[in-house]
């Protein structure tokens, strides 16, 4: 926008007063299509990350490359899907090659994290007795959690942020019949884990009755 | 359609992924088949309490407000 304040100029990117008209253009479609899904770009990287900075930083240089390479994206077609693909690949650069071995849980780090969030919890009015309903927001993320990555992946894109198969099979690289399977047997196993913290709770499930 | 067939295609069910033709023949196979059905109800609440009970956070305002700084926009008109 045509912002005569220096010091406002000097901290924008882009912003200048002989901002072109292509690049004024560029800015208001980028916020229009891009930065709407800032917040569950940052829930998602949240979850892969477990940490806020990381989370944050995380987020940053995905915006940073979405904006940069703006013009490639392909007109309407799914902009949240596509700034998700650019976040694993900078995930994959910037955290998992100098971090821990994928696919290993850190318990200790959940109970701490949900700790630290658990004011934020967003408790739904349900009433339903299905045993589900009785579990805690922890237990079933830590089931999710347990889960192998590649599971847990597809899961939290298809179940948590709403992707379709098409959108997952180019996020993860594979096709969409992996996609497909890889979802059947991740909530095969999620069920599987939710059903054992149901048991500890005295709660009947389906495969007791 | 027999139940290693219907199986397979339960994610894509649960999902509202399946074809025309695939989403006929799974129906026709669950409605003579109840272990199948057991199986596409299991996955169907397992999607929904993946909804309902993971934790959603929203983006802090110092994030917010230097992803805005690439575009310069006012940060209170979105969010």
């Amino acid at each position: 926008m045509d912002n005569p304040d220096p010091a406002h100029q000097k901290k924008s990117l882009q912003t200048n007063e002989s901002l072109s008209a292509g690049e004024h253009k560029k800015q208001i479609e980028f916020q229009n299509e891009a930065v709407v899904h800032l917040n569950a770009l940052y829930n998602y990287a949240l979850h892969i990350t477990m940490n806020p900075d990381d989370a944050k930083d995380l987020v940053q240089e995905t915006y940073l490359k979405a904006y940069r390479f703006f013009n490639s994206f392909e007109r309407g077609t799914n902009c949240k899907a596509w700034l998700f693909k650019i976040l694993k690949n900078n995930y994959i650069n910037l955290f998992r090659k100098n971090s821990k071995e994928p696919g290993k849980v850190d318990y200790d780090l959940i109970k701490d994290f949900y700790h630290s969030i658990k004011d934020a919890r967003n408790d739904t009015s349900e009433t339903d007795s299905d045993f589900f309903h009785s579990l805690l927001h922890e237990e079933v993320y830590q089931a999710l959690l347990s889960l192998p990555e590649e599971f847990r992946e597809v899961i939290q894109l298809c179940d948590i942020e709403g992707f379709t198969y098409e959108e997952i099979a180019n996020m993860v690289d594979s096709p969409i019949g992996t996609v497909r399977s890889r979802l059947y047997r991740g909530r095969k196993l999620l069920r599987a884990q939710l059903e054992g913290y149901a048991r500890k709770y005295g709660f009947a499930t389906d495969t007791d009755q | 359609m027999n139940c290693i067939e219907t199986r397979a295609l339960i994610s894509a069910a649960v999902d509202d992924e399946l074809s025309f033709l695939e989403e006929k023949q799974f129906l026709l196979h669950l409605s003579e088949c109840n272990e199948c059905t057991v199986e596409f109800d299991d996955a169907q609440r397992t999607k929904l309490i993946i909804r309902e009970r993971v934790v959603r956070f929203k983006a802090p305002q110092t994030l917010i407000n230097s992803i805005m700084q690439l575009t310069s926009f006012s940060t209170k008109e979105m969010f």
